[in-house]
């Protein structure tokens, strides 16, 4: 119990405590130790245990082809390719004027082409299916469902129309256009009369109309509903106004996370 | 309020010496940083203060959090399923408060899987994590009394590179189609890669991060989504322990006490601009 209970919590407690307070002393020795001890102790405790990783890792997969489970053929692929890192890593440079060390990151040798010609395709084929990702699942959000998704369309699409030149040539006069034709809808929606659908539209494109013609059709006037200047509105105000809330919860969560592990509150990570 | 005497007599005590010590010209200090060692002082003051509060009896109101009631539902529906629970506690290691949270939030649906006999298998992308995660599930399984049904291999370690990791994991959801997915940690751009995929397969989908870009991702791919602090709250609700809850109670009284201080910066701000005070508050909040 106490080499697995209360020793773990007095080491988190000293290493969290001295770490934290660290950061307030004016001492060299204490700001050595929060800089670059502490970190580096980490580091050499996780270059240890990458050993148990990868012996793990060739554990699974071995016993999926020994015992061919379903799908033993991708293992194969695991298992030829973990060899072929350590060859070319440790064993096999593929250029002898090349020092070891160095090789990992000079060109022609193995392990630069398998870096380069492998590694490097596979990642970028991964990430660029996150934008097909995006397509689908923007699909999803965007769809009409309740006001909150008709709002995010709306903002998503001005914000998405004003960042591109495209956005910049649309007049504001356009959008006040569309904006009546829109309250024009809504009134309809509400009345569902003929009379006040029609009067709404008129009296809005006259109004419209006339304003502009008052004051010569200038693309960026007036600027709110100049597509540029809302998404930079919508961009820096009410998102950040968000974001900012999420922010100062997601700080505050990790405060108090922090002080209970420091503190001993929080014993899960123990087991307890 | 003023009732836990030993409190508020250590608290005094504590508050005694630092004024002495201001005194005698804080000596080993950075004075620029003052500010936000008294802020974490006061801050740590208080959810010691009620976390002693909670242990002492006192209650705890706890607003339902959908996301973390719909844990053991999605466990309950593997287990009509007879599929297991995947549980992906991020891409980042030990040292990044998230991955703690998540692996403690493993340790709480381990202790599901297990009541219900349900497979479970956690990708994990470091090995220190791989060791943390196993050592929880095993203790969760033994606190459950069902030792015999934990394995080792179900906490694997697949690779530590984000996008393999990404692809790995994905290939398992494709292959053993797990009935519930659970994302719980520090994600970056994998984040959606992921939970499309779970998605296409029809599963359950559970999310918590404090990974603020990745929350957008979450919330449109996913069932249920841990914003933030709730990620953070999500031991203390799953447990239950009054210490952990008394915590919570804490959060958010600081969090009161932060929108106090924005209000109180504004106005302040507001005369300094106005040139009626001659201080910046600003310029002391600052981290320096």
């Amino acid at each position: 119990m106490l080499w697995k209970r209360q020793i773990p919590i007095l080491i988190a407690t000293v290493v969290g405590l001295s770490t934290l307070f660290g950061w307030f002393i004016d001492h060299a020795g204490v700001e050595s130790f929060v800089n670059d001890d502490a970190t580096q102790w980490y580091d050499i405790l996780a270059s240890f245990a990458i050993f148990l990783g990868a012996l793990n890792l060739m554990k699974l997969q071995g016993k999926k082809v020994v015992k061919q489970q379903s799908g033993w053929q991708y293992s194969l692929f695991a298992i030829g390719g973990f060899l072929f890192a350590i060859v070319a890593g440790f064993i096999y440079k593929g250029n002898d004027a090349v020092e070891w060390g160095v090789h990992v990151t000079s060109k022609g040798t193995l392990f630069k082409w398998m870096f380069e010609y492998m590694f490097t395709p596979l990642s970028a084929t991964m990430f660029a299916l996150l934008a097909f990702f995006v397509a689908s699942a923007s699909y999803r959000a965007f769809r009409v469902r309740n006001l909150e998704a008709t709002l995010l369309l709306v903002s998503g699409i001005i914000i998405m129309v004003g960042r591109v030149p495209l956005g910049s040539s649309i007049s504001s006069w356009f959008v006040m256009y569309l904006l009546v034709l829109i309250i024009a809808i809504f009134a309809n929606i509400k009345f569902k009369d003929k009379k006040i659908t029609f009067g709404t539209l008129l009296v809005g494109v006259l109004v419209v109309t006339v304003w502009g013609a008052l004051l010569g059709w200038p693309v960026d006037q007036p600027g709110l509903f100049y597509l540029p200047v809302l998404q930079d509105w919508i961009y820096n105000n009410p998102n950040v106004a968000g974001a900012r809330a999420i922010m100062i919860g997601i700080g505050l969560g990790i405060f108090a996370t922090s002080i209970r592990y420091i503190l001993g509150i929080e014993k899960s990570y123990i087991g307890e | 309020m003023l009732k836990d005497k030993e409190f508020w007599l250590v608290a005094g005590g504590l508050s005694l010496a630092f004024i002495i010590y201001w005194l005698v010209g804080l000596p080993l200090l950075k004075e620029e940083r003052i500010v936000m060692l008294l802020v974490i002082m006061v801050m740590s003051a208080n959810l010691i203060y009620y976390t002693r509060f909670a242990r002492r009896g006192g209650e705890i109101f706890l607003r339902t959090i959908p996301g973390l009631k719909a844990v053991e539902e999605a466990v309950g529906r593997s287990t009509e399923m007879g599929k297991s629970v995947l549980y992906v506690p991020g891409i980042m290691d030990m040292d990044q408060v998230e991955t703690v949270a998540g692996v403690i939030i493993l340790g709480h649906v381990s202790k599901m899987t297990s009541r219900y006999e349900t497979s479970l298998n956690v990708p994990v992308s470091r090995s220190i994590v791989m060791k943390a995660a196993r050592e929880t599930v095993r203790e969760a399984y033994t606190m459950e009394g069902r030792p015999d049904l934990f394995q080792d291999d179900m906490v694997h370690y697949l690779t530590d590179d984000q996008f393999a990791y990404a692809a790995g994991v994905n290939g398992i959801m494709v292959r053993e189609k797990p009935a519930a997915c659970l994302y719980m940690g520090k994600f970056f751009a994998e984040s959606l890669i992921l939970a499309e995929t779970g998605n296409s397969i029809g599963a359950i989908q559970i999310a918590g991060t404090a990974s603020q870009s990745q929350i957008p991702f979450f919330v449109t791919a996913c069932d249920y989504t841990l914003i933030g602090e709730e990620f953070f709250a999500a031991s203390a609700y799953l447990s239950q322990s009054p210490e952990l809850m008394g915590g919570l109670k804490g959060q958010d009284m600081m969090k009161a006490g932060v929108t106090v201080a924005i209000l109180v910066s504004l106005f302040m701000r507001i005369l300094f601009d106005l040139g009626l005070i001659k201080w910046n508050i600003i310029s002391i909040l600052t981290v320096q």
